[in-house]
């Protein structure tokens, strides 16, 4: 891992970033958290803030990730839907864990969406394609097309120096 | 640039535009080499022709369908945290940054209140000193000419 400063650098990696849980629905446009800088009841939710709110917004990186310190006395999580309408989630005196599997319970993807997905974003690719990033380099590995001049020459009747030089 | 959601969270910022607001809209970015989240600020005006907003109040905007001048593209749909006179979603009580105005009170007649304290019932909405001791409501200049006129809004 280079540049490994600071603190808890492993909140950085990729395998981190990827390993979030939460994938917000799709109607949820932002996601604000509120919490506060001292007060042991806010312990949870300032470990929340710490550790995922990277992978949060690494996992849904169209949705606005707000973090507002030290405005109300107990900490909320609110999130902001495309009708305007809004929804408070109290974590008080929650820990890190409860407050993330609430989370995924009440506005999550599923596990069978987010397997669903990953499943469509594979099968993308068509199988006939040929080329860069494809199981076969050349239109010369498909069977049934002209094979490699690479390894044997063509014959001279297809090779167009010859059949174009004769007339 | 990125993707620009259809409804923002953001700072109202100090705005002369008649009918419209500035509003900050703080975003984090990805640093690709350090794979660390940066925030960053963009900017949005937003239709607001009964100035509802004032500086400092947190606003929730959305993207107008069809942008009214070349600038306001948004259009503010409902003030969320106004500076000063926070509403805890909670409990739906006043609160003064981490205590409940009520608690506040309750201390105040236990201890004496004293005569120059500042009273959340009797206090005029917001916007009473504006001119004379707030001027939050303009953007600020560093002053490059004196010309013996009064220039409230240069630093």
């Amino acid at each position: 891992m280079p540049f490994m400063k600071g603190r808890e650098p492993i909140r950085r990696s990729l395998k981190y970033l990827n390993a979030g849980k939460l994938v917000l629905k799709e109607r949820v446009r932002v996601f604000s958290v509120s919490y506060n800088t001292y007060g042991n009841h806010h312990a949870g939710a300032r470990d929340f803030v710490f550790w995922n709110i990277p992978q949060i917004q690494f996992r849904n990186p169209d949705v606005q990730v707000v973090t507002i310190k030290n405005i109300t006395p107990s900490p909320f999580v609110r999130c902001f839907f495309e009708d305007g309408r809004d929804m408070i989630i109290d974590i008080d005196s929650k820990s890190c864990d409860e407050i993330i599997e609430h989370l995924t319970n009440v506005v999550g993807k599923t596990r069978e969406e987010l397997v669903a997905a990953a499943r469509l974003a594979e099968s993308k690719d068509n199988p006939a394609n040929f080329g860069y990033r494809c199981e076969r380099h050349c239109i010369c590995e498909i069977p049934g097309q002209v094979y490699c001049p690479g390894t044997v020459p063509l014959p001279k009747e297809i090779r167009g120096k010859f059949k174009f030089a004769q007339k | 640039m990125s993707a620009r959601g259809l409804v923002l969270l953001g700072q109202c910022m100090p705005c002369i535009k008649q009918n419209a607001s500035k509003i900050r809209i703080r975003r984090m970015e990805l640093d690709k080499n350090l794979n660390m989240y940066f925030k960053k600020d963009t900017f949005f005006f937003a239709h607001d022709p009964q100035k509802v907003c004032k500086t400092g109040d947190i606003v929730l905007i959305r993207e107008l369908p069809e942008r009214l001048t070349r600038l306001i593209t948004h259009k503010v749909e409902k003030v969320v945290y106004p500076l000063g006179d926070i509403t805890d979603p909670i409990s739906g009580k006043k609160v003064v940054v981490g205590k409940y105005r009520e608690d506040i009170e309750m201390a105040n007649q236990l201890f004496g209140k004293s005569e120059k304290a500042f009273d959340y019932d009797k206090a005029p909405a917001r916007g009473r000193l504006e001119g004379t001791k707030d001027f939050t409501h303009g953007e600020t200049y560093i002053k490059y000419h004196e010309d013996g006129k009064d220039q409230p809004f240069a630093v």
